[in-house]
């Protein structure tokens, strides 16, 4: 393919989705060449809007045609490079296929298009007793067709389970333009489960355009606790303990003093600023059982030697701990200009082992690390701070992150928990599994998506093996 | 049902290998030969599939029943494939936990055999299926390389999910070898509610309120047919019969119970209930055998066919009806919150069992939004691939092109799942 | 005071007769692509030894950026600190009514950002592509309260705008027919506004907009001109201009001076009535400053911030911010405006203006903390409340109107899906964006349809027409009113409106 097929193709795609959803010049690609991960940029050649699985398909082959790569993109909040147009070619933005489908109360699902954000079911649904579970923080912004992409977690996945637990099945676009239906709103369709191999793909072996997700019913009551504790080995300590014991908190959060004070600023909620760690932790279901949980818990944490153990007075004073939590990482910008977030997951037994290393490592190389995480699932999300501006911290950063990353496979447990590999952790792709391993992942990959058009670069730190990789600009490390 | 394995599979032999490496040694000389090759976990499925036509070989697992690692505390598992669902329990208990799928014959099947199978059973309302649990997975492709996916801790996104693609694979792709499994804090308490009712539209109504219920199920039952048990809660021989599962701490069950009783009183149904030990745990067995060609109980005899339907759970009642009409002696149980409908067969439905799988029921499975499949029949020689598994699925081309990938030589299982002569 | 000289026959004129200037689309012009920028397709750049040049590492350092940096950068006067608030998590961009309905993140508030801090970082020029997704931001600042991270992009739009029209080059909206003549010739000026509107009231009494609109007469005018003539209000009775000053009923509990702007001088004189006897009741003095001008909104968000500038210092003079306990006001773009004077200009006369934007409150805001004396009147009908942008996310007022409207007797308020996002008003976004407009006031509409109240509050004059203007050509009979409006029915006891 060379660059004077361009406009060739810029018109055909006009044809085909029409001139109001096509952006070809610089300064509208511009946006597009990174998502909520910074530290890497690449520019697509042109960003359509399909409005229809036939719009997405008709791109699909047109990329085909021209031989360029296709990427599909949500609300572009990956915090792993996810829509990185590596080598350029055509992102999808399915922004314009927001329509909730349908609503089956009855058998419990739901039918959207990819570029419903994530909060919209479960407002839509509000008042009928169900939600949607998987509740990303990013949820107010995020798609499900982006949740869908990367197995999207959330902190009340550490009962209900993440996305790949709540998908029926989808509508896709292959690799060759085709469109196929895979799995659906009844259970157990015969044959293998593609559904569970779709979710968590990261786009890299089709583009979803309906997807059938579970819905969940609504608990009768919530019990929603903090626990102050004066030391973030205590706190770990106890989240240890909690899950040991058989509790299983709807959601178990922890934030650091360093999280906190960021928090505070932003919302005023009353943190204790002096403390060391706090633990968000909420148990739901029938009443019945509540105060007996909520009992056992706060007594955990005392033997834990928590400073204090308060509960949420009302709906608005938990909605508004929820929003605190959630707003987290965006509430860093409050503290450096940039940050990057690791998403480690270490077995909960591992975790007062693993925040201790996180915080010697920042000190051996100088950079400021908070801590905000799923701590009910060990899932650390270390948030180290820097500016981008100053490349010797970007560096430090870096190697920092990295070293944080390999404690956690060393502590048996992997580089992503929920935000995928993107780009951003290709390298520890190699890592954590075998070049067995990553031969039969790269073999699934060629089922679906035989030359690599689809998300190159992503997922498989295989770059070059695909054809499409080979011929698009290949990336490189960031530094 | 531990059937002989000769009957079922054309072994000309069966080896029995302790280590992945050996096993994965094993096929890769298959595959070199291009022979067949049949993996063997506690062969309780056998019957489920296309009759195997090819000789080959019988991989055995059951040399591989280790548990590799229990670190009860971060509630997770990992086990080799081979190791029996019920010793697995066993452990697991001592710890006061377990993994919350009903696997039937669980004295003879193994876990590995049960992911590749997809067991479940009523408690899949509440608690999903077996791929929610399997979180790592070890495994070796038709081409004997073993690999790896997923990890050890509960939430991992890192590369494809192989955990759950290889969940009712019937070991088409791969011989599982070695599993991860997130597990739950056992619940306390158990109890049933359960009604009789005069016909399936009763059902039908009752079980739209429980779409609402205040309560929370662990597992919603509808029964037609011959019952399952010669006494106690199963044995009724009404029209209908619905059965509600609850579990958790004490108080909760107790008032679980007595809400449903009191809903059930408003719509002029008479709930009985139960949470006597020895009692409830017999009602769970025994629906969760149910699906076992031989069970002990229903209609006292070992059944002819074994069929499961898998529709939207308010479709139920009128695929049942479709089925009664042909096979009025069929007991049926349906996981009515899930939709999964397991009809056995004792005698043959008119116009003979091809014939009514493909021309009346399959296409009723199909008006319900679902499947229809065949899983066990004591005749096998009118067999097709569609009789068995129905019309081929959408992503047909896609499954084939997947099983391709994983067994290019076509040695694993040939000939018995859904790609047809692959 | 005003910016323009123009005789009000003139503009008469200019309302009255269908211009030629085209009106805007939102379709994205057909885009000039360049071959350089061409990357994927990428092979040949590659051979000839360009590194790829769609890819880019970001660190655009400040050094490398002042020297790229062209003289006239419309960034040059930002703090930089701002930009770098944006840790680009995308929070945001679901919040923003312009990519709720288009998708595009270049109309999100990331990508906005993304943009200006391309121009001043001098990665970007500032085309006519970058100046158009500029323009279509409704400065609602709902991504503010989206935002986590606290970035103030009102802080970086309003004054990137506004470098952008003093820029010489692409001359952009200021610049045309519609700005001089309507916008901040007649808007801005009750008198001439009054007498302007004259011949379109009659041709209202008449009924001719009424036959006009559905004979679809009115689509020959072109867009702009359009929206304003079936904006207009239905006509009432002409109010009388309000005293000087009105004295508090019962012991006096606070000493008041009203702002009552311009177009709602004209527009909403009721409200105002309304306005000044709910103070009344509610144990203040009410003055009237007869001197007062345009809060300047209209022309600062347009980009023309020393004409804004003046209007502030005359108001400044006006109100005697010293002399009274508050500057109530009951239009949220306006109080928004009126709050931000200490912000927007540095220079001697600052003090002036912080003081007086420290007196001003919203009249929800201002009776709320006042504590209300309750209304007696029984209002039984269902309402829904709209937050108005400029209230809602601009001055955080939310709770407030809520709480006043609580204590009226039987009046049943629901909650409105989506309250947060704008109607399509903004100021004069509704009459510069016609289309965008459009499509967000559809939007509105159908969720207050959905929640089957029959009466509309919000507190603000731009949402009120724009709301009402909709329910109007959709033929759904709404009753839409300030909050003020149905306490003062309340506190007269009148029946209720709907």
């Amino acid at each position: 393919m060379i660059a004077q097929r361009l406009p060739s193709l810029i018109e055909d795609l006009r044809r085909a989705v029409g001139s109001d959803g096509v952006l070809a010049n610089r300064a509208d690609l511009l946006v597009y060449e990174c998502d909520g991960f910074v530290i890497e940029k690449s520019s697509p050649d042109v960003v359509v809007f399909p409005r229809s699985t036939a719009d997405v398909a008709a791109v699909v082959r047109l990329a085909n045609e021209y031989d360029v790569p296709c990427l599909p993109r949500g609300a572009g909040t990956s915090l792993a490079g996810g829509c990185l147009p590596v080598g350029g070619g055509i992102v999808v933005a399915l922004t314009r296929m927001k329509r909730i489908l349908e609503i089956d109360l009855r058998n419990r699902y739901a039918l959207v298009e990819p570029g419903v954000v994530n909060v919209w079911l479960t407002q839509a649904l509000k008042g009928t007793g169900f939600h949607y579970a998987p509740d990303p923080s990013s949820q107010g912004a995020c798609t499900i067709g982006g949740n869908l992409a990367t197995n999207s977690g959330g902190p009340h996945t550490l009962k209900y389970g993440v996305t790949v637990n709540h998908v029926l099945g989808l509508e896709a676009v292959l690799a060759d333009g085709s469109i196929v239906e895979i799995g659906g709103p009844a259970e157990d369709a015969p044959g293998l489960d593609l559904t569970g191999v779709l979710v968590g793909s990261e786009g890299t072996l089709a583009i979803a355009t309906k997807i059938w997700v579970r819905l969940t019913r609504d608990p009768q009551g919530y019990r929603t606790m903090l626990g102050v504790f004066e030391s973030v080995d205590d706190a770990t300590t106890s989240i240890s303990e909690i899950i040991a014991a058989g509790i299983v908190p709807a959601a178990l959060e922890m934030m650091d003093q360093g999280i906190l004070v960021a928090l505070e600023e932003a919302f005023q909620f009353g943190f204790p600023l002096d403390a060391q760690a706090i633990l968000l932790i909420e148990v739901d279901g029938l009443e019945a059982g509540l105060d007996e949980q909520r009992d056992r818990i706060a007594e955990i944490c005392q033997r834990c030697h928590a400073r204090e153990v308060r509960q949420a007075v009302d709906a608005a004073e938990r909605q508004k701990l929820w929003k605190c939590r959630k707003q987290a990482f965006g509430a860093v910008g409050r503290l450096s200009p940039s940050y990057c977030t690791q998403d480690g997951v270490v077995p909960r037994t591992k975790l007062p082992h693993m925040l201790r290393r996180i915080y010697e490592i920042g000190g051996k190389h100088g950079v400021r690390i908070v801590n905000v995480f799923h701590a009910g699932d060990g899932n650390l999300h270390p948030i180290v701070l820097f500016d981008e501006r100053n490349p010797d911290e970007i560096r430090r950063v870096l190697a920092a992150s990295g070293e944080i990353l390999d404690e956690c496979i060393a502590c048996g447990g992997s580089v992503t928990g929920e935000h995928g590999i993107g780009v951003e952790k290709l390298e520890f792709m190699r890592k954590l599994f075998t070049p067995d391993d990553l031969a039969v992942m790269e073999r699934l990959r060629h089922a679906f998506n035989p030359v690599g058009r689809l998300s190159p670069h992503k997922m498989l730190p295989t770059a070059g093996a695909c054809g499409i990789e080979q011929r698009a600009p290949g990336r490189r490390a960031a530094l | 049902m531990p059937t002989d394995v000769a009957h079922t599979l054309p072994l000309d032999d069966t080896l029995t290998p302790v280590a992945e490496d050996e096993l994965a040694r094993v096929v890769r000389e298959c595959a070199r030969d291009r022979r067949a090759v049949y993996p063997l976990g506690g062969q309780t499925s056998l019957d489920v599939g296309l009759p195997a036509r090819r000789r080959g070989l019988g991989l055995s697992l059951a040399g591989m029943n280790n548990i590799v690692d229990y670190p009860a505390r971060d509630m997770t598992i990992t086990v080799e494939a081979g190791l029996r669902v019920a010793d697995l329990a066993d452990k697991l208990a001592a710890e006061n936990q377990w993994l919350p799928i009903d696997i039937p014959e669980a004295s003879q099947a193994t876990i590995g055999g049960a992911i590749a199978s997809n067991a479940s059973g009523p408690r899949r309302y509440a608690h999903g299926t077996i791929r929610d649990y399997v979180i790592g997975i070890r495994a070796v492709d038709g081409r004997g390389t073993a690999f790896q996916a997923g990890g050890r801790v509960v939430k991992n996104v890192a590369g494809y999910d192989f955990c759950k693609l290889l969940c009712g694979s019937f070991g088409t792709l791969a011989v599982i070898t070695q599993v991860t499994l997130k597990i739950k804090p056992r619940p306390p308490a158990s109890a049933w509610a359960w009604c009789e009712l005069p016909s399936l539209e009763a059902a039908d109504k009752l079980l739209a309120t429980l779409t609402t219920s205040a309560t929370t199920p662990t597992a919603i039952e509808l029964l037609t047919g011959p019952p399952p048990d010669e006494e106690g809660p199963l044995a009724s021989v009404a029209p209908a019969r619905l059965l509600i599962g609850y579990e958790g701490t004490a108080a909760e069950v107790a008032w679980q119970l007595e809400q449903i009783q009191m809903a059930g009183r408003a719509e002029g149904v008479n709930y009985q209930s139960t949470g006597e030990t020895a009692t409830v745990q017999r009602v769970w067995s025994r629906l969760t055998e149910f699906s076992v060609p031989d069970a002990e109980g229903v209609a006292q005899t070992s059944a002819l066919a074994i069929i499961k339907a898998s529709v939207l759970s308010s479709m139920i009642t009128n695929l049942i009806r479709s089925i009664q009409e042909l096979a009025p002696t069929a007991a049926i149980l349906a996981h009515a919150g899930s939709g999964i409908v397991t009809v056995r067969l004792s005698e043959t439905p008119l116009g003979g069992l091809a014939a009514a799988i493909v021309r009346h029921w399959q296409p009723a499975a199909r008006a319900a939004r679902g499947n229809l499949v065949l899983l066990a029949a004591r005749d096998t020689g009118e067999l097709t691939r569609q009789v068995v598994w129905g019309m081929p699925q959408d992503d047909a081309r896609l499954q084939l092109a997947v099983k391709q990938q994983f067994d290019p030589h076509g040695i694993l299982n040939p000939g018995r799942f859904v790609y047809g002569s692959a | 005071m005003s910016t323009s000289s123009i005789k009000p026959d003139a503009v008469e004129a200019a309302v009255a007769v269908a211009g030629d200037t085209p009106s805007k689309s939102l379709d994205v012009p057909p885009a000039t692509t360049r071959a350089a920028h061409a990357s994927v397709m990428g092979a040949s750049a590659r051979e000839g030894g360009d590194p790829a040049p769609s890819r880019t590492i970001a660190h655009e350092g400040s050094a490398d950026r002042a020297a790229r940096a062209p003289a006239a950068n419309p960034g040059a006067g930002i703090d930089y600190e701002l930009f770098l608030d944006c840790v680009h998590c995308g929070l945001c961009t679901a919040s923003c009514p312009t990519y709720l309905e288009l998708g595009d993140e270049n109309d999100s508030p990331r990508g906005r950002i993304y943009l200006m801090r391309s121009v001043t970082d001098g990665r970007l020029a500032p085309t006519a592509e970058v100046r158009r997704h500029l323009e279509l931001c409704l400065d609602c600042r709902a991504c503010e309260t989206a935002c986590p991270s606290g970035v103030q992009y009102g802080k970086l739009i309003e004054p990137f705008r506004i470098a952008l029209e003093s820029q010489g080059e692409a001359r952009g909206r200021t610049d045309d027919w519609f700005h001089r003549l309507i916008l901040f010739g007649l808007f801005t000026n009750p008198r001439r506004l009054r007498r302007a509107l004259a011949p379109a009231r009659v041709a209202q009494r008449l009924g001719l907009i009424r036959l006009a609109e559905s004979l679809g007469l009115l689509r020959v005018l072109p867009g702009r001109l359009r929206q304003l003539v079936t904006m207009l209000p239905p006509p009432t009775r002409q109010q009388r201009a309000l005293p000087a000053f009105l004295a508090a009923k019962g012991r006096r509990r606070a000493r008041v001076a009203l702002f009552t702007g311009c177009v709602a001088d004209v527009m909403f004189r009721g409200t105002h009535w309304a306005t000044a006897r709910v103070l009344q009741e509610n144990g203040c003095d009410v003055m009237v400053q007869h001197d007062q001008v345009c809060c300047g909104a209209i022309h600062f968000h347009a980009g023309s911030s020393a004409p804004a500038r003046e209007l502030a210092d005359h108001n400044v003079r006006a109100f005697d911010a010293s002399s009274v306990d508050a500057v109530i006001v009951n239009v949220a773009g306006c109080g928004s405006m009126l709050k931000d004077y200490g912000h927007h200009w540095h220079d001697e006369a600052a003090p002036g203006r912080e003081a007086l934007a420290g007196k001003v409150r919203d009249i929800s805001e201002f009776l709320d903390e006042l504590g209300l004396v309750a209304p007696e009147g029984p209002m039984p009908m269902v309402a829904t409340y709209h937050d108005a942008c400029h209230l809602g996310h601009a001055q955080r007022v939310r709770e407030a109107p809520r709480r006043l409207l609580a204590k009226v007797p039987e009046l049943k308020l629901v909650d409105l899906p989506e309250t947060e996002i704008c109607c399509g008003a903004a100021g004069t976004y509704n009459l510069t964006e016609p289309e965008m407009a459009a499509r967000l006031s559809h939007r509105k509409l159908d969720n207050i349809l959905r929640t089957g109240a029959r009466a509309v509050l919000t507190g603000n004059a731009g949402c009120l027409l724009q709301i009402a203007r909709e329910a109007r050509q959709r033929g759904e009979p709404l009753w839409i009113a300030h909050p003020i409006d149905l306490l003062d029915l309340s506190y007269r006891r009148s029946k209720p409106p709907c």
